[in-house]
């Protein structure tokens, strides 16, 4: 079980996550606004939306039921307790019992069920293909994930994100390429995740209204476009973590944990610059061609696995 | 490791007897109250539950003390009666046990659905079928276990064609052939190994040697056979035909318990009975091969169906699939000398059918209560139930939750070792097993992405939502009666239960698969933790998860409540929903169909492929009706050509013989007299 000191590293580190996702968001939207050659709100415009939306109605469609009203609290307590299990500031999982990768993976199904749960229980039309559409994601995408993923653990011999990590900072794989290839996998993969143009398919704006953010308001609205943020951090802090490991802190340390935190913001400017590139720079994928996309994915994680098995 | 102590029960073997006395005295009470279905209702009810009761308080204790055994002589020199109490079978007699009791709880108020139309019978099949299941798993010899694998078949044929409609007796009739096919390739292979053995108990089938090819072709027979029964793809055909068509609580024990008497078929042959044969490593092999395909098309299948208890049925193949997996990388493990691999592959099997048990049972019975409601085991026709059926659509979300390995609860603990087994596997082990296992994992990952969608289509489009009934005078229904939700509430509990509390329960079904086969004991769990092999590998603490979840829901609501500055006028319920200005019609919500369209699009061969099984079986059921017909023709042939000739001449004599019968009784004494002159001249001369 774990110590004081791990658990408090995690509540910080899941409360920092929740805490700087709306400033990553902001500095999104400044980038599309730069590459849109237009001013664009400030890099602060997200919390202040936030806490606009805090002081508005919470409103409910009359359909509506039980899972629709506890969504946002059950999706971000999700996300903050995977926060607790990825390794983002330290080499290891603040939390190992939570921190396997199989554990994340499920995990994220299940703010993924209630996600896509509300948008049928709103009832809505726009809602309803929303939630079909996030759950079609995770069936191409989640296969993707665990093949990269299991490459990568059996390289460094164990399950656990923080030894997955640690076995690639220090150079104990027994193929390069094969890390390699799979780190290409599960960055597209996570990219899916991210929600972002041309994946944007389940909250696609301007198609569906958001998908199943359609009928929430309010406070609600406000808890799930965090948590949406959230997200977006936590899965591109779960890439470097386990595949960019280099720079997190290796103990318990002040110091080290700092310089970690120094070498995250880092990692993040430069993950959400290059997503931001991608993002605004295509158009959105036709849904029913991201099968073939996805294939793509499958192809370079079963490549890594060809690596592996021939030892490359 | 400390186990739980029951040493204040009376002796297992004992509980076991008493129980299926009690499931007898249910069946045949049930028949005597032919007439008054109310209390047929409870004098087979209360007996089958308290047979649940009984079995398993045999059951638990049994599953990690030594095997006992009861005997008695048989009608036949060859069929010693044996009763043999392993912890394999105590594990299958508890599963069962609980599964019946909860049954039997249930449908003192679900039956009502079935007033005047047999509930004596159904009362009186059931309890057979219970006993019938139990005999099965505790039977040590083969002819009383072929004898009882019938009577399991036999008595749930009887169940499944309860509703006498055509589709009720079509499927029985499916079902009927498979089981009666499978049952033959069982008898083959107890054939093959008595001839080895010398008798017919398994005690000496577990001794015998058979030589390496005989071994894999019984191995071969076994595993058809009994897959057949556990409804594993392609031999699964009947599955989603017969198990809709029985009555939900039968349901509940038929996917829940039933097939898993499959699964066991497939351990007790491979693993138990063939223990002392060489076993090769392409049983394990086929035996992944077969559970991976299963996984995840039975699931792609499920996602398709608009019929709630077909999609339910399908996800038992899938799930069958799962429990597959585990149960091969247990063999891998056996066949490549690595006993820790062994154990835990079949500890994650192991795991995964109970779980299954309880979570499928969950399911039917909420299928079931929303079926007494509703009267329609179509989704389109429901939708916005969870309003009026609050604890039906809390226990059906949690079942949901459960088949879909939503942490912490138990589905997802079984499936994470099911992950961590083929894990083990593909690290160390031949080539083969290096390049099987992790495709078997991204599959496992693949099934368990599209169950997460079946489920949130299956709860949303029953319970979420707006009403989709096509007579809007329809009122809302009533929530379930008490029965119902108490048996629906143990087995939700169960689920949290099973998952919250692994780090107890992990290290008894891992004592279980140890002693099942014979090799050393692997820890399971330290403290709170979960580990499958060694803490290097990886650690799991679910109920660490449950506390973390929990503690973690605070926050949201703490900043919900600072920051909206308890707003009043917060929570009102709104207009209709938004329909880009149109005016909003419950067509334009989410239908069972609309939402599972993608992957109907996106996996179209993988439909294809069913279309093609299908034809297999429906060829197969012609050549069969055609089989029958020609039966039909032939059959006056031997009525024309030797019964009409004998029964002609007979009569022909007969009527030649008339007119010495005249009536006139002075004619009949004239014979006398002339009889006795004739004898006496005999004796005289």
């Amino acid at each position: 079980m774990p110590d004081l000191s791990h658990i408090i590293l995690a509540v910080c580190q899941a409360l920092l996550l929740l805490a700087v996702a709306p400033l990553v968001s902001g500095y999104s939207r400044v980038l599309r606004a730069k590459m849109h050659t237009r001013r664009g709100p400030g890099l602060l415009q997200d919390y202040r939306d936030l806490v606009k939306l805090m002081g508005r109605q919470d409103m409910h469609p009359p359909a509506s039921g039980m899972v629709f009203r506890v969504m946002p609290v059950v999706m971000m307590a999700t996300l903050l307790v995977i926060s607790t299990g990825t390794p983002i500031l330290t080499r290891f999982s603040p939390i190992q019992a939570a921190g396997d990768l199989i554990t994340t993976i499920y995990l994220f199904a299940l703010a993924r069920f209630f996600f896509s749960l509300s948008g049928i229980d709103s009832g809505s039309s726009f809602a309803g293909i929303g939630a079909s559409r996030e759950l079609t994601l995770g069936v191409l995408v989640e296969p993707v994930m665990m093949l990269a993923l299991i490459m990568a653990a059996l390289l460094a011999g164990s399950t656990d994100l923080g030894t997955i990590g640690t076995a690639i900072a220090a150079g104990h794989v027994h193929s390069l390429t094969a890390t390699v290839v799979a780190a290409v996998a599960f960055a597209f993969a996570v990219y899916i995740e991210l929600g972002k143009l041309p994946y944007d398919m389940a909250e696609a704006e301007q198609e569906l209204q958001e998908g199943p953010l359609t009928e929430y308001s309010g406070p609600s609205l406000a808890l799930v476009k965090w948590s949406l943020s959230l997200k977006q951090v936590l899965v591109v802090g779960w890439f470097a973590g386990v595949f960019l490991p280099f720079g997190s802190s290796t103990d318990l340390s002040v110091t080290g944990i700092l310089l970690g935190l120094v070498v995250f913001a880092l990692k993040i400017a430069v993950a959400f610059l290059v997503v931001g590139v991608i993002e605004n720079s295509v158009s959105r994928a036709r849904f029913r061609f991201t099968p073939q996309h996805s294939w793509i994915g499958v192809g370079v994680a079963s490549l890594a696995f060809v690596f592996y098995l021939v030892g490359l | 490791m400390t186990m739980m102590s029951f040493s204040f029960l009376p002796d297992p073997m004992d509980l076991l007897l008493v129980s299926l006395l009690l499931s007898a005295f249910g069946a045949l009470a049930s028949l005597l109250a032919k007439g008054n279905d109310g209390v047929a209702t409870w004098v087979a009810g209360l007996p089958g539950a308290l047979a649940g009761l009984a079995g398993l308080a045999a059951g638990l204790p049994a599953l990690t003390s030594p095997a006992s055994v009861f005997e008695t002589a048989g009608p036949y020199p060859f069929a010693h009666f044996i009763l043999r109490l392993d912890p394999l079978s105590a594990l299958l007699v508890a599963v069962i046990s609980l599964l019946a009791l909860v049954s039997w709880i249930y449908s003192l108020a679900y039956v009502r659905e079935y007033r005047g139309r047999g509930v004596p019978a159904m009362g009186f099949f059931m309890n057979l079928f219970v006993a019938s299941m139990i005999l099965v798993v505790v039977a040590d010899n083969a002819f009383w276990f072929l004898v009882f694998f019938e009577m399991m078949s036999l008595t749930s044929y009887f169940v499944v064609i309860f509703d006498q409609d055509e589709e009720a007796v079509r499927a029985g009739f499916l079902y009927f052939l498979v089981a009666h096919a499978g049952s033959v390739l069982i008898m083959a292979a107890f054939f093959i190994m008595a001839n080895y053995a010398g008798s017919y108990d398994f005690a000496d089938f577990r001794t015998a040697t058979l030589p390496a090819p005989l071994a894999s072709l019984v191995f071969l027979l076994g595993f058809l056979g009994f897959g057949a029964k556990a409804g594993m793809i392609p031999l699964h055909i009947w599955l989603p035909r017969a198990h809709p068509a029985a009555p939900s609580h039968a349901s509940a024990l038929m996917s829940g318990v039933m097939i898993k008497i499959g699964v066991f078929g497939i351990v007790k042959v491979a693993i138990d009975l063939l223990g002392a044969s060489p076993n090769a490593l392409w049983w394990g092999l086929l035996v992944l091969a077969f559970g991976a395909v299963s996984s995840v098309l039975g699931v792609v299948y499920a996602l398709a169906e608009h019929d709630i208890k077909k999609l339910l049925a399908y996800h038992s193949v899938e799930n069958i699939g799962i429990i597959l997996l585990g149960v091969g990388v247990g063999m891998i493990g056996m066949a490549t000398g690595n006993p820790a691999l062994a154990v835990l592959g079949l500890m994650a099997g192991f795991y995964h059918l109970i779980n299954h048990a309880v979570f499928k049972g969950l399911l039917f019975l909420g299928a079931g209560s929303v079926i007494f409601r509703m009267h329609t085991k179509d989704m389109e026709k429901m939708g916005g139930l969870g309003r009026t059926m609050p604890w039906t659509a809390l226990s059906f979300l949690i079942g949901a939750m459960a088949i879909s390995a939503i942490p912490p609860l138990n589905g997802f603990v079984s499936e994470w070792y099911t992950y961590q087994s083929l894990f083990l596997a593909a690290l160390g082990g031949t080539p083969f097993v290096k390049f099987a296992t992790p495709i078997a994992a991204m599959m496992l990952a693949l099934t368990g992405a599209l169950a997460v969608m079946c489920f949130v289509k299956a709860y949303g489009v029953i319970f979420a939502g707006p009403s989709r009934h096509p007579d809007p005078s329809h009122g809302a229904p009533e929530e379930a009666p008490r029965p119902m939700l108490i048996g629906m509430g143990i087995l939700a509990a169960a689920c949290i239960v099973l998952g919250i509390a692994a780090p107890v329960v992990a290290p008894v079904v891992g004592t279980i698969a140890s002693r099942t086969l014979g090799a050393a004991p692997v820890a399971f769990a330290d403290g709170a933790l979960l580990i499958p092999a060694g803490e290097g590998q990886a650690v799991l603490s679910t109920p660490l998860i449950a506390v973390l979840l929990i503690g973690m829901a605070v926050l949201p609501v703490v900043i919900k409540a600072m920051l909206s500055g308890g707003n009043t006028l917060a929570r009102r319920k709104g207009e209709a929903p938004w329909a880009a200005g149109y005016l909003p019609d419950v067509h334009m919500s989410a239908t069972a169909g609309s939402f599972a369209q993608p992957i109907r699009m996106f996996f179209g061969p993988l439909y294809d492929v069913r279309r093609s099984l299908a034809s297999v079986w429906t060829g197969l059921e012609v050549r069969f009706e055609r089989f029958v017909t020609f039966a039909r023709r032939t059959e006056p042939l031997w009525d024309r050509h030797i019964v009409d000739p004998v029964t002609e001449g007979v009569d022909k004599a007969g009527r030649r013989l008339q007119p010495i019968q005249g009536g006139d009784f002075r004619v009949y004494c004239l014979y006398i007299v002339a009889a006795l002159v004739v004898l006496l001249a005999l004796t005289v001369r």
